[in-house]
């Protein structure tokens, strides 16, 4: 007695239908996982995602409930497990697992109880994916690309920090609204460390190449009347912010991955401040990884952008570079 | 031709140290001083101190110039005209926020607000979804305790309202959802008179019915979330169980959402080909292969979820978005969705069941009239009776 699915579909092809081609894993089903997980799903940057977590009743119900949206997706594999062995073969690996700020709490805080929690997860995904492209979102953000880069034993450019991709996009929010533009035609590049002492690099910004710095000569300093300097400290505030208002963030950075994420599957060799070693670039001579442009494609980050930067510039950088190899050289690893 | 005995002195903008942009067209600023060598001196000095105070008149209007006013020149200083194309959502808890988030990913919205009691939690997530612009096509992100925000909204999704308590009874639970819903529908209306409404709160169908009496808008403005959702639930697990896509296999789940939804088994088919005709029993007890068991685990998965993770939102997220488009790009595609049903299958009270609904500009177009067995056609009655039965004792309607 056939079925009735035997009756319905007769299969012909004598192949075995091909695994996935660009699948995405995403580590950790906080607010900040799902919405990365939600924002490359709605851009169809993938035919399969796998998602893990320590929590298996969450982790069971966040991939039931994107399941339940299947019909209104392109992506026809959503898996999730406690255990590795769902995220093989993918070609980018989101890390969002760990800790996160409380109320007020900075970055550099939360280091070792997220390092501790890497050793976990990081030696699990390359043995299951080990040509992976890992892309490093936990914060302090800098020192955990360091963390999984070591741990990893991945080349350097398999191994991306988020970084600054988020500051520099809010900071073109920012820049927009101040302007009467759209982010996307204000260019902005905020590089360095991802929080606190990240670096507005002001020569650079532009609106159609037209560099704002040489119509205010006083942008970025503390006598310029228009107070463009506010404008960076406001992106360094944004997360703190945000956090005290709504508990955390997660859309802003879920976007962000995203983007970083199309960048990389697409192969499209876009430019992006995310995260990189930078031991030997602008007097840094520490093993850090600080945000800078990058170009992004299939083989990850293949190319950095050499910025010509100011002295007091090159200065924080340094002092940032400083700031992380005195935290990562405590680190037992 | 020049003269020998003469000194021209040309002056351009670059020695000047002007910026180019304070000569629109780029061009050479001459100062030249044909005069004879003996008076060459004093000219040159005079030249020198209207330079000088040119300069320093130029400076001084400049730097009152912005960064703005040097860079951007304005073609068009009337009114810029209001958007098109704005969503408002109600309610900024976790469905509400899928909702944002699915309409902003699709690029349905030239403007989104959002709208909540909670001020804080307001704020914060309008924050979050601006950071984001730069990855977006929505220009405008607004929000406020206020509903002037709403303005000239196109699509209206209502997810506030709250959830049941333990052994509360449903009629209780609405009557509470009247309430806060008599804030919120009229003050809605105020500031889009033209919108479509989207209730999702829950249960769906007596809320849509609710806001419909408040809105005094016309009932194919005022739609329920209904059972979109449980469609696509079902859609996506026939289709698991044939190893196809969801958007191939086609299936409907009509009247009320939830417990007693009905699976109109005669209409599922893929390519046409009706899976009833291939196994008639199929949806019944006597089924071998047991298809009836799909539609349980429809009805199941919400509590199945809210079970594991707390709550569902992303499922209901994508689907409300997916009839925000239709509304928007008119494009009368064809979705299950809660619309006043008086006058069709024999029922006789106002109430709202989900059906299939032609959805374009104008909200809910047309309904189409499916062929419903007996079976089917009492269990939408029996819905509608209990439906009623609630909506007949809320007060202050």
């Amino acid at each position: 007695m056939a079925s009735t699915k035997e009756k319905l579909i007769t299969h012909v092809s004598k192949e075995e239908a091909t695994g996935s081609t660009n699948k995405v894993t995403v580590v950790g089903v906080g607010m900040v996982g799902m919405a990365a997980a939600v924002s490359i799903l709605l851009k169809g940057l993938t035919d399969e995602l796998a998602l893990v977590d320590v929590m298996e009743d969450k982790l069971k119900g966040e991939a039931m409930d994107l399941q339940h949206g299947s019909l209104f997706l392109k992506t026809h594999k959503i898996v999730a497990d406690k255990d590795y062995s769902v995220t093989a073969n993918s070609k980018v690996v989101v890390v969002t697992a760990g800790a996160r700020q409380q109320e007020g709490e900075s970055r550099l805080n939360l280091v070792q109880r997220n390092v501790n929690i890497f050793k976990f997860i990081i030696p699990n995904i390359i043995k299951y994916s080990p040509n992976c492209i890992l892309l490093v979102v936990s914060n302090p953000v800098d020192i955990l690309t360091y963390v999984a880069w070591k741990l990893s034993g991945l080349p350097r450019n398999r191994v991306i920090g988020s970084g600054t991709n988020l500051d520099s996009a809010r900071f073109r929010q920012l820049m927009g609204e101040k302007l009467g533009i759209h982010p996307s035609s204000c260019h902005a590049w905020v590089i360095g460390e991802h929080g606190d002492s990240s670096v507005p690099v002001w020569s650079g910004v532009n609106v159609a190449g037209v560099s704002l710095q040489s119509l205010n000569p006083d942008m970025g300093t503390d006598k310029d009347k228009e107070d463009w300097k506010s404008v960076h400290k406001m992106v360094v505030d944004s997360a703190y912010e945000v956090i005290k208002l709504k508990g955390y963030t997660s859309w802003a950075i879920g976007m962000s991955v995203a983007n970083l994420c199309e960048s990389i599957l697409r192969n499209l060799r876009r430019c992006h401040p995310v995260s990189a070693l930078v031991k030997g670039m602008h007097g840094v001579n520490e093993e850090v990884f600080l945000s800078v442009p990058c170009l992004l494609g299939n083989s990850g980050l293949t190319d950095i952008v050499q910025m010509t930067l100011k002295s007091d510039e090159e200065k924080q950088l340094k002092k940032s570079a400083e700031t992380l190899w005195a935290v990562q050289k405590e680190l037992t690893l | 031709m020049k003269r020998p005995d003469v000194q021209w002195i040309t002056v351009t903008s670059s020695s000047l140290s002007l910026p180019e942009a304070g000569t629109r067209d780029g061009s050479l600023i001459h100062c030249s001083a044909p005069y004879s060598r003996q008076q060459q001196p004093a000219m040159l000095v005079s030249c020198w101190c209207l330079y000088l105070g040119a300069q320093r008149l130029y400076r001084h209007v400049l730097s009152m110039a912005s960064v703005v006013q040097k860079l951007i020149t304005p073609l068009f200083s009337g009114t810029l005209e209001p958007p098109r194309n704005k969503v408002t959502v109600v309610g900024v808890g976790q469905v509400g926020m899928a909702c944002a988030v699915s309409v902003l990913l699709r690029d349905l919205a030239d403007e989104l607000a959002l709208v909540d009691v909670v001020e804080d939690k307001l704020k914060g997530e309008m924050m979050d979804l601006q950071h984001g612009s730069l990855f977006l096509k929505t220009p405008k992100i607004v929000s406020g305790k206020d509903y002037s925000v709403t303005a000239n909204s196109r699509v209206v999704v209502v997810t506030a309202g709250v959830r049941q308590q333990e052994g509360e009874s449903r009629l209780n639970l609405v009557q509470r959802n009247v309430n806060i819903f008599k804030h919120i529908i009229p003050q809605i209306v105020r500031y889009s008179p033209n919108c479509i409404l989207i209730v999702v709160s829950n249960p769906v169908d007596v809320l849509t019915y609710v806001t419909w009496k408040l809105s005094g808008l016309p009932k194919h403005r005022v739609i329920g979330s209904g059972t979109n959702l449980d469609s696509a639930r079902f859609r996506y697990l026939m289709a698991e169980r044939m190893g196809i896509h969801p958007s191939s296999f086609n299936g409907w789940i009509l009247g009320e959402h939830g417990d007693s939804s009905v699976p109109v088994w005669s209409g599922a088919n893929v390519a046409g080909v009706s899976l009833q005709k291939l196994n008639p029993d199929i949806g019944k007890d006597t089924d071998k292969e047991n298809w009836k068991e799909t539609h349980k685990k429809v009805v199941d998965s919400a509590y199945e979820v809210i079970r594991l993770k707390g709550y569902t939102n992303w499922a209901i997220g994508l689907s409300v978005a997916d009839l925000t488009e239709s509304l928007m790009k008119n494009l009368n595609r064809v979705h299950p969705v809660s619309t006043m049903v008086k006058g069709m299958y024999g029922i006789g009270d106002e109430v709202y069941l989900s059906l299939p609904c032609v959805l374009n500009s104008a909200g809910v177009g047309s309904v189409v009239n499916m062929t419903l067995t007996g079976d089917e056609i009492s269990q939408l009655k029996k819905s509608a009776d209990m439906l009623w039965h609630i909506q007949k004792d809320l007060k202050d309607l």
